[in-house]
């Protein structure tokens, strides 16, 4: 059908060519046949030009031409020709021929054109299926190709599996050879646990045994509750045949029964030491037993309860490496001793070495304690007593050794008064140096009391209201009054942290100082300020005295250094503002004062809105503490002032 | 006028004492007593001192603090015990120097302590220390009426 199909629309012949070619063999017949041979047949056929349509294959011009010469020849012979004289005579067969000439080449070259037409037809579906053809079979090879392609893929995989099996067969062999391992470990290991359980039970019951006798060390007032805990703890080895242990002593040449535990009682009374078991273990210095007493007769075995024992198990009890006696278990049946149960005596008999060993040594530092403690009340009660004269001593200092200074130089006084305008200038000189003598001697016995004192003493810090207390002082102390000296407070003074004592030896140190360096003709003044920062408080004292030298300044605060010998003076005042002041967490120090003077100035701790108590952690002292605190100052104070007398 | 009953041991300090007052004109308003017990005979007025004209009660006493058998602090102690000397100044006078006695006296409640000068020469200063804090204001004469009936010391205006 395609194919029909296709012929129709490529093969159509050309309509024009079909007229021009009609026009053309119709012209050229009636040419021929009417004008040039009108008279005669021509040999020359209608159907000649018919076989043209076998190149130009148009049927309807066939037809057409066939319709066309038959009309032709009609004319020529029906109506041409008898005008005519025809030099042939007309035939109506011969027309007739002609006509089945036309018909039958026309027909011919119909049913060429027809076969002609069917076989380009079934040419071209042969074409057709033929492309087809080979398109499949392109097809079919490039298929082919892929699978191919698929094939060596296939073959690859196939060889690495069979790579991979072969490993796993490797891993396989190895896996087995660890499971042989491990089962041989495995039975390793049992065997292993079967000792361990068998050393567990050993220790078991040694932990039992552990801890009755840690509990009777702890518990155990005295040896004999001991060492029952210990015969208690051996029974078990003995087992339910029943059995006694005992701890035996080695007295010269018996054997003492110390202690026993069991079903039965021993006799206590001492036996001979030579025939005994406890003469073998100890001379051997080793663990031994009997199995059976019947076959050791030569043994003196004690008897208890009328009762034969059979069998014994002893070992050596020492006592810092010295043989003390054994430690002995008896049973009354005869019985083989195992290496475990000897192993537990042996431990038990150490244990119990070890613990009378710290016993007999506790005892031994409980007497020792005792008579240290003694010796300790005893020495306390005489530094008490010597404390105690110490501080009459000191006090008879303070007060008794100051009454006849304070005569002396009243009375060298009072005859200088008396024997006014009478005395020449040596005597004079004489008494001076008398009354100026006491006074240093009072002097140093101040000081040198007040610097240990302070040294020593605790100073509490709490809230001084230190205006009230400089007022205090200059009151108290006529030589810091007019017309003697001019003491004028400047500024506001606040309140500041620190011990009242220690603060009035600091200030009354600091005036006397003041108002003692002047010119003998000047009359001292003392201005007083404070100065407030950071919570700090300076106190000013600022004197217009002969000022202190540039070159003694770094040893102004040490002891026993004076500037200037031509006053009277110790040393030890201004070291000792120095050491209150320290102790008071405070400083002390001095500038010049431009022209002449000093300045002198104390910082202490400003006290705070909420005044702190105290600086250093309270604790109070009780009154026995306090009174021992005190006598061991005075006594140290006491023997400073020797010292230093005798310097 | 008023009495300084002085509480003394030491002979030198009452001489010193006694010849401050003699310079001051007022010998007789120093009356001593040698020991803490007699001290309290003194103010209680038993046996001799019954006689108030020559031993008139004082208007402040000088105590010495050490003093034998009885301490200074003892006898002030049994001074603040008796309700009539309650407001009775008493000021100590010691050579101590020892800040814990200067406390103790602190809290026990003394008018005042004064340390002893270190000469005797200076005793005429503590005087008038005394004179200046402590009998700035005249007492009344008569030294019986003083003390009788009531527990305050009776103050008369000030001289003009």
């Amino acid at each position: 059908m395609n194919a029909t199909k296709r012929s129709d629309q490529i093969q159509r012949p050309s309509a024009l060519i079909s007229v021009a070619i009609f026009v053309a063999t119709t012209a050229l017949m009636v040419w021929l046949k009417l004008r040039l041979f009108p008279d005669r047949y021509t040999a020359l056929s209608y159907a000649l030009p018919l076989l043209i349509c076998l190149w130009h294959k148009d049927r309807r011009l066939l037809w057409t031409m066939v319709a066309t010469f038959a009309a032709l020849s009609a004319l020529k012979d029906f109506l041409i020709q008898p005008g005519h004289q025809p030099t042939e005579p007309f035939d109506f067969l011969q027309w007739l021929m002609q006509i089945a000439n036309i018909v039958v080449v026309a027909g011919t070259v119909h049913t060429i054109l027809n076969l002609t037409e069917r076989l380009r037809a079934r040419n071209e579906e042969l074409h057709v299926a033929n492309e087809e053809l080979t398109a499949r079979a392109k097809e079919i090879a490039r298929q082919n190709a892929e699978l191919h392609a698929q094939g060596e893929e296939l073959a690859q995989q196939n060889e690495e599996l069979q790579q991979q099996g072969e490993e796993l067969g490797r891993q396989n062999e190895e896996l087995q050879q660890q499971t042989e391992e491990l089962e041989r470990q495995s039975e390793e290991l049992q065997r292993q646990a079967e000792e361990l359980q068998t050393l567990n039970q050993e220790l078991n019951q040694k932990e039992g045994m552990l801890t009755t006798l840690l509990d009777c060390l702890a518990g155990a007032r005295d040896e004999p509750q001991m060492l029952e805990q210990v015969c208690r703890a051996l029974l078990d080895l003995v087992g339910p045949s029943g059995g006694i242990a005992a701890v035996l002593e080695r007295a010269g040449d018996e054997i003492v029964l110390r202690m026993q535990a069991g079903a039965a009682k021993l006799s206590e009374a001492p036996r001979p030491f030579a025939p005994s078991l406890a003469s073998v273990v100890l001379e051997h210095d080793r663990t031994a037993f009997v199995d059976d007493l019947a076959a050791r007769p030569d043994l003196s075995v004690p008897i208890a309860a009328q009762q034969r024992f059979r069998s014994v198990l002893a070992t050596p009890l020492r006592l810092n490496g010295k043989h003390l006696g054994t430690v002995n278990i008896y049973s009354f049946e005869p019985r083989k001793w195992t290496t475990q149960q000897f192993r537990i005596i042996e431990w038990v008999a150490a244990q119990c070495s070890l613990a009378l060993g710290v016993m007999r040594l506790q005892e031994e530092l409980a007497r020792t304690n005792s008579r240290l403690e003694e010796q300790v009340r005893e020495r306390t009660a005489h530094l008490r007593e010597m404390v105690d004269e110490l501080e009459h001593f000191s006090y008879t200092i303070t007060h008794d050794m100051r009454a006849p200074l304070r005569a002396i130089r009243g009375f060298i006084g009072t005859l200088e008064e008396q024997l006014d305008g009478r005395l020449d200038s040596e005597t004079k000189d004489c008494m001076d140096r008398i009354a100026s003598s006491a006074r240093r001697m009072d002097r140093l016995i101040t000081d040198a009391l007040s610097y240990s004192r302070t040294v020593q003493t605790e100073l509490r810090l709490s809230v001084v209201d230190a205006a009230a207390l400089l007022r205090g002082i200059i009151d108290s102390y006529p030589n810091l009054q007019p017309p003697k000296a001019r003491i004028r407070i400047d500024s506001e003074i606040p309140k500041v942290l620190a011990n009242e004592a220690g603060l009035t030896q600091c200030f009354s140190n600091l005036l006397d100082n003041a108002v003692k360096f002047v010119e003998p003709s000047a009359i001292a003044e003392v201005g007083i300020r404070a100065e407030t920062h950071d919570g700090l408080v300076r106190i000013w004292f600022e004197d217009n005295g002969i000022g202190i030298p540039e070159l003694f300044r770094p040893r102004l605060f040490q002891m026993f250094q004076r500037a200037n010998k031509a006053y009277d003076g110790t040393g030890i005042g201004l070291a000792l503002v120095r050491k209150v002041a320290e102790r008071m967490s405070g400083r002390v120090g001095v500038e010049p004062n431009g022209g002449t003077g000093s300045r002198f100035w104390l910082e202490l701790r400003l006290s705070k809105s909420n005044p702190i108590e105290s600086a250093a952690p309270a604790r109070v002292m009780n009154e026995s503490e306090a009174q021992n605190a005190n006598a061991g100052r005075l006594a140290l104070s006491a023997i400073k002032l020797i010292e230093s007398a005798g310097k | 006028m008023w009495n300084v009953l002085y509480v003394e041991d030491e002979e030198n300090d009452v001489i010193f004492m006694r010849r401050a007052f003699r310079r001051a004109g007022v010998e007789g308003w120093l009356k001593v007593v040698g020991d803490g017990q007699t001290a309290m005979e003194y103010l209680s007025g038993r046996g001799l001192f019954g006689d108030r004209l020559n031993y008139p009660l004082p208007a402040l006493v000088l105590l010495d603090l050490n003093l034998p058998t009885v301490s200074g602090f003892q006898v002030f102690n049994w001074i603040r015990q008796q309700p009539q000397f309650q407001q009775l100044p008493v000021v100590i006078f010691s050579s101590s120097s020892r800040p814990e006695d200067r406390l103790k006296a602190k809290e026990l409640g003394a008018s005042d302590y004064l340390e002893k000068p270190d000469s005797g020469l200076d005793f005429g200063t503590v005087l008038e220390t005394l004179k200046r804090k402590w009998l700035a204001q005249p007492v009344a004469l008569d030294p019986i009426a003083q003390y009788s009936g009531s527990l305050a010391v009776t103050h008369v205006p000030a001289r003009p």
